[in-house]
């Protein structure tokens, strides 16, 4: 017994010495003296502790009213975190001005620790900024007072938003780390929203009920909804309810840190979205809108700024007459209508799965969104008796679509289905083709939709392997320096980069980038084939006369069989990396080179062939070589076989390439007859 | 008067509405549209100064835009504020065969807040065209209206918009209610361009055409030191509510001083106790002084809010102490009234930020010369200065930011132009010194210590500050040659008094050399390879520019394998050329196991005809040669 009274002031004892207290204002000396960061000494600052509560509100007079309570204590241990210290908030405002989010009850306070004592310093009110972004935003902005490194600030406000159908996307994980966050939604019955966690945290939601009641004041007479205030005052009644609560309590989320090849980070970064499935007011028929991928599919078919827009087909028909006037099979009718749009109309930057303006007066204005644009095709291609269908997706910058959620998708492209294959189209791009879609839409996965509302999800980016042939036929003279010609054969996504960063210069811009991209190569003679005839591989030739391909030692030369074409370095540096490697799409790279050696020279060695293979068949590098008295032949081929390599296969990807690179800058010699 | 402004008006509508041009892109000059992705057709701007206070501008823009590029060229917007309105604006757009395709009113353009990146809240807004293209060539009438109260700052004037766009015609009128109005006007770069000026009794303007589009060049003048252009001023204005006159520097600095600094040093007692203490025990002013800098940079911090008058008024010492926090024009003038409690005089000046270096010019004496703000300090016949924005920079070193430029002083008795330290040439030093080993198995280790001075001391010296994930992706960028590197330890040392920075580092790196047989070939430059070459130009323009220079010296130790046997050296290399030398040795110890290595690379600052730029690429071509050359081992 005395054991255990003990053991139990012990554990008492530790946890009151160790114990933070995170009420607003009970900032501790420690943790104004801690100097970094516990577990990651590199972090410029650290929250210690985060409290998102959102919550509904009602009033009789205006329904209901989502309510968002925010409070953040952060540390700043050095002067990169000073950014911390600046907090901003994006206020939406409806269309017609009238209804608005609104920030209000704002506290905040900097701690910072003078001769032993702690010392406040309080925001002032006229310190924060309102900022008009534009017609949609305005922007709440403040920045704290007396910030020094060592400082801790804390700040708390609320957001009421009339909004109450709409729930932002709550972040889960900062660029700094984070020590502790309770983040809670509290949403009654009536509402029926679906938690969807992305990012590489593993995260669930703590679910839980409590009851809630409506104080009611009506009149008979009113017959209003349940959400519309009523105009005169009979009877008073309440309403019982429940609300669903969900809770995620963090600690030590770490920061999200940036890394090579990650096309963008925040596909990668932890947060929640709650997407409305529901909503079912008491008397009032339930409208419902997604549940499953079939009902999110559907629900957006649904939507007049989408299947409706796929239906309407008279304001093409007269044009859509002459588009097919020579096409006869269905992969004729399918380029001759994709290469029509493209051409035609024009993306105006904005994404969006549903359409703006609609169709008709797009096609009438040759310019229109991501869905004005691929709506059409659709539409074109389905009167012209294809089966195409359109297909969304969730952009590089939206995220992975995990979870079903209509917000999970923000772009939408073209299908059709011929010979039991599907052919993937985005006119958005002047210089895309069939299978080829622009790089920001080539996310995983995208969900296929039929007339009828059902769906199927297909993979986006496997589609063609892409490729780049070179073949160089080169003299080397023993100054090092080598005369030749070379020709590249550019496919599908290489054709399609080439274009987008080549068709709109000139010619001479280009050759000079291309002259100082091998270093002051000269080149004449210069030839491009198909530049303009999308759907075919570029071919370009040229000639060209390079100095320092050899290095000239005593009697010796030195070189590295593939010249100007070696790669000399090794893309991936860092030792470890958390998210996957992303190439967009798989791709293949072929190098053939002859070289004549100078005369009065012959071969003394040169590098042995070798053939290396990544895990699972993701990709291999073949290098083979052969000779003759007077010349060297050189074949090279980089394959690799998926769009995406997994974390766990990096270091397997490092080494391949680290072997790949020293095999390619190995040397061949040639010494003096 | 009253006859002055209707026909000003007169002139307005004439401009506003005169759009019975063709604008048929087919008939463009092809001469205009060598090297352009844009068109400037017709680029007008008439300024009215009807008292002095009072501004009235009307502009009428018309591009044509021939392809994706020159898109940006469009160029449809305007700024405003509380104190310029714009009091109309509209926007026609013709296809190529100059048909009009759409108009654009008011409320079609996109409103949005103009707070750039840099700054947490600002009072300006701009309206903007948002136009997405259905073909090339397309062309944008951009007609735009603005009223203002403030006459302090009339626009200036570029007759050609930047690289790769021409102009056709390029029209410039200011004009004068009264001729005590009449504004002076500085020319610059207009020898060589074919520019008409026309003098009336109560107007003045310039009118260009047919300016042909020139092309970006690196190592050349900035675009601003080459493009004909026009700075108008006023002699009386009115700004947010000051009035003024300005004949010369000094009543600038007066101006200043009198209606937006002198007033603004007041401190609270408890920090001017504190300063005082901290600096009781210096020795003299210039200790004080670095005392308070060092006190400013550990207590404050850069936020711009930039509301009305703040773009020229600092807002003041008493508020920035409460805060800590404010813009260069805060901060400056804090650490000016905190100097000034601790009985050490400093002053506010003004200066063109930014590392190509612009001097304010002494015969136009200019109240909007310049974007930022330093301090001086005198101190035995010599002025230090600083940048209060800076949380970093040593005492009295402001770097590339702010150095070798004409900036004005802004003292109580009125202002004067002083010219800021330069670092040039020798100034701008990198000592690399250090060993290497290579072991058997083809493994380097090795240590260097990297010392900075001038410029080159500020571009390495912040890596002190760096996570050590971001010092670790600095080391394997500047070194990213080499393969498989690891970075094993570094440490640093910034001595603040000297304005030195030393680098120590430790590396590994496996499968340094390259193998072909028995043979192993390795780079001896390990440390400090430079394989800059500038651009190749078939034809160049502009003459050469190189802005600084600097100096490297290097000294490495290398230990060789011992399996391995020297089979060849490079040889020595001693380049003297008009830009600058490089020398290069290599010296094999007796018992061949180890060799010393020597380089020394020396770029000279300075202007050069663009005759001289092909011979400086081809200097540069050596030197990239030389510090990739080779040592070749043999296996014994």
């Amino acid at each position: 017994m005395k054991n255990l009274l003990f053991t139990l002031f012990l554990l008492f004892f530790l946890f009151s010495v160790t114990a933070q207290n995170y009420d607003f204002g009970k900032v501790s000396e420690e943790e104004l003296e801690e100097k970094f960061h516990p577990t990651d000494s590199s972090a410029a600052a650290a929250v210690l502790y985060r409290s998102v509560n959102l919550k509904y509100e009602y009033s009789q007079s205006t329904g209901f009213k989502l309510v968002t309570d925010v409070r953040e204590r952060i540390k700043i241990y050095k002067k990169e975190g000073f950014n911390y210290a600046t907090v901003s908030e994006l206020l939406y405002l409806s269309d017609a001005g009238n209804e608005k989010e609104s920030f209000r009850g704002l506290k905040a306070y900097t701690y910072n620790l003078q001769d032993g004592k702690i010392d406040e310093s309080k925001l002032k009110s006229n310190e924060t900024f309102t900022e008009e972004v534009s017609k949609y935003y305005e922007r709440e902005k403040f920045t704290l007072p007396n910030v020094k490194e060592g400082s801790v600030i804390e700040f708390m406000y609320t957001i009421y938003s009339p909004f109450f159908y709409n729930i932002d996307e709550i972040v889960l994980q900062y660029d700094i780390p984070i020590k502790k966050q309770e983040i809670s939604v509290e949403i009654p019955e009536y509402f029926a929203f679906n938690p969807n966690v992305k990012g590489y945290l593993n995260v669930f939601p703590k679910e839980s009920k409590k009851s809630g009641k409506i104080m009611l004041s009506s009149k008979t007479r009113s017959g209003g909804s349940f959400n519309d205030a009523p105009k005169t005052t009979v009877n008073r009644s309440t309403i019982d309810y429940i609300i669903n609560i969900s809770e995620f309590a963090m600690q030590d989320v770490p920061a999200l840190k940036e890394e090579p090849y990650v096309d963008n980070i925040n596909n990668y970064r932890s947060a929640v979205n709650y997407e409305l499935q529901y909503i079912n007011f008491p008397e009032e028929p339930m409208k419902t809108y997604a549940t499953t991928w079939e009902k999110v599919a559907k629900n957006i078919y649904d939507s007049p700024d989408f299947g409706s827009q796929i239906d309407n087909t008279r304001y093409f028909k007269d044009d859509l007459v002459q588009i097919l006037a020579n096409a006869s099979t269905d992969v004729e009718k399918m380029n001759s209508i994709f290469y029509y749009v493209q051409k035609t109309m024009n993306w105006n930057n904005y994404y969006s799965k549903y359409t703006d303006q609609g169709v008709k007066k797009a096609f009438k204005e040759k310019t229109g969104n991501v869905a004005d644009i691929n709506l059409m095709l659709v539409a074109m291609l389905k009167e012209a008796g294809l089966k195409a269908f359109p297909v969304l997706v969730s952009t590089k910058n939206n995220g992975i679509p995990i979870f079903p959620t209509r917000e999970g998708f923000n772009y939408v492209i073209a299908s059709a289905e011929i010979n039991n294959e599907i052919i993937l189209l985005d006119a958005t791009n002047k210089y895309a083709e069939p299978n080829v879609i622009p790089n920001r839409a080539l996310n995983w996965f995208g969900r296929l939709i039929k007339e009828d509302g059902s769906s199927v999800s297909i993979l986006l980016g496997a589609a063609a392997q892409s490729g780049e042939v070179n073949m160089i036929q080169a003299t080397l003279s023993n100054n090092g320096a080598v005369k030749g010609a070379m020709r590249t054969i550019y496919n599908k996504y290489n054709a399609y980069n080439f274009r987008n960063s080549n068709n709109e210069i000139s010619e001479d811009s280009y050759i000079e980038k291309l002259e100082n991209k091998y270093n002051g190569m000269e080149i004449s003679n210069y030839t491009l084939d198909h530049k303009n005839d999308l759907g075919e591989a570029i071919t370009e030739k040229f000639e060209f006369y390079v100095e320092n391909q050899a290095d000239v030692i005593g009697d010796k030369i030195y070189f590295s069989p593939s010249l100007f074409k070696t790669e000399k370095l090794n893309p991936f540096k860092l030792d470890e990396r958390n998210y996957p490697v992303d190439f967009g799409y798989a791709w293949e790279e072929r190098l053939m080179v002859n070289v004549t050696i100078p005369d009065g020279y012959k071969i003394e060695s040169m590098p042995e062939p070798i053939a290396i293979n990544l895990p699972n068949n993701q990709g291999s590098f073949k290098y083979n070589l052969s000779k003759s008295d007077k010349e060297i032949k050189i074949m090279v081929n980089i394959d690799i076989s998926t769009s995406m390599i997994q974390v766990q296969e990096y270091s397997a990807l490092k080494e391949f390439y680290k072997l790949l690179v020293e095999k390619e800058t190995e040397k061949v010699v040639l010494s003096k007859i | 008067m009253r006859f002055f402004i209707s026909l000003t008006t007169l002139i307005f509508c004439q401009l506003l509405s005169s759009q019975n041009i063709n604008y048929a892109s087919i008939l463009i000059d092809k001469s205009l549209k060598e090297d352009a992705n844009a068109v400037v057709r017709h680029n007008e701007i008439s300024i009215h100064i009807n008292s002095i206070d009072e501004l009235v501008v009307a502009k009428r823009r018309v591009v044509t835009v021939l392809n994706k590029q020159g898109d940006d060229y469009v160029n449809a917007r305007e700024w405003y504020d509380d104190s310029e309105k714009i009091t109309a604006i509209h926007a026609v757009i013709y296809d190529q065969l100059g048909n009009e395709i759409n108009k654009i009113k008011q409320n079609d353009f996109k409103d949005v807040s103009a707070v750039s990146g840099g700054t947490m809240y600002s009072d300006s807004r701009v309206l903007y065209l948002e136009y997405t293209p259905v073909s090339y060539p397309y062309t944008v009438e951009f007609v735009v209206e603005t009223k203002t109260k403030n006459t302090g700052f009339i626009t200036p004037w570029q007759f050609l918009d930047g690289y790769y766009v021409s102009t056709e015609k390029s029209k410039y009128t200011i004009s004068y209610a009264s001729p005590d109005l009449k504004p002076i006007i500085k020319e610059k770069n207009l020898e060589n361009s074919t520019i008409v000026k026309t003098n009336t009794e109560n107007s003045i303007s310039y009118e260009a055409s047919n300016i042909k589009a020139i092309k970006y060049e690196e190592l050349a003048p900035s675009f601003i030191e080459i493009s004909p252009q026009i700075h108008p001023r006023m002699v009386n204005f009115n700004y947010e509510g000051f009035r003024g006159t300005i004949n010369n520097w000094q009543e600038v600095g007066s101006w200043m001083y009198t209606n937006h600094i002198a007033d603004k040093d007041e401190l609270p007692l408890p920090t001017i106790n504190l300063i005082k203490a901290l600096t009781a025990s210096a020795s003299n002013d210039l200790e004080k002084a670095k005392i308070i800098y060092k006190y400013v940079q550990e207590n404050t911090r850069y936020i711009s809010v930039q509301v009305g008058v703040g773009g020229i008024q600092p807002i003041s010492a008493i508020e920035v102490d409460r805060v800590k926090y404010g813009d260069c024009k805060g901060l400056t003038n804090y650490t000016k009234a905190l100097l000034n409690e601790v009985g050490v005089t400093s002053y506010y000046a003004h200066v063109e930020s930014g590392d190509t270096k612009v001097s304010f010019e002494t015969d136009f004496p200019d109240l909007w010369a310049g974007d930022h703000v330093i301090l001086a300090i005198p101190y035995e016949n010599k002025l230090y200065w600083v940048d209060c924005t800076s949380q970093v920079h040593p005492f009295g070193f402001i770097g590339d930011f702010t150095d070798g430029r004409q900036v004005l002083l802004i003292k109580p008795e009125g202002g004067e132009l002083a010219t800021t330290p330069a670092y040039l040439n020798g100034d701008n030093y990198q000592k690399t010194e250090g060993k290497y080993s290579i072991s058997d198995d083809n493994t380097v280790h090795g240590q260097v210590t990297i010392l900075t001075k001038g410029i080159q001391y500020d571009n390495h010296f912040r890596i002190k500050d760096k996570t050590p994930d971001d010092i670790v992706k600095y080391y394997k960028s500047i070194w990213s040659y080499v393969n498989n590197l690891t970075i094993e330890s570094y440490t640093f040392e910034n001595d603040t008094d000297t304005i030195v920075f030393r680098e120590n580092v430790s590396i590994t790196a496996d499968n340094y050399a390259t193998k072909s047989g028995e043979r192993l070939l390795f780079s001896p430059n390990f440390f400090n390879k430079n394989v800059f070459v500038p651009k190749r130009y078939r034809n160049r323009q502009f003459p050469l520019e190189i802005q600084r220079g600097y100096l490297d010296e290097d000294e490495i130790s290398i230990e060789l394998p011992l399996d391995y046997t020297l089979e060849a050296i490079p040889n020595a290399v001693d380049i003297l050329s008009d830009f600058g030398t490089y020398t290069l040795s290599f010296k094999a110890s007796e018992d061949k196991k180890s060799i010393l290595y020597t380089r020394k690379l020396f770029i000279k600052e300075g202007k050069y005809p663009k005759e001289s730029y092909e011979s400086y690429r081809n200097f540069r071509k050596e030197v990239a040669q030389n510090d990739s050359s080779k040592i070749v081992l043999i296996k014994k």
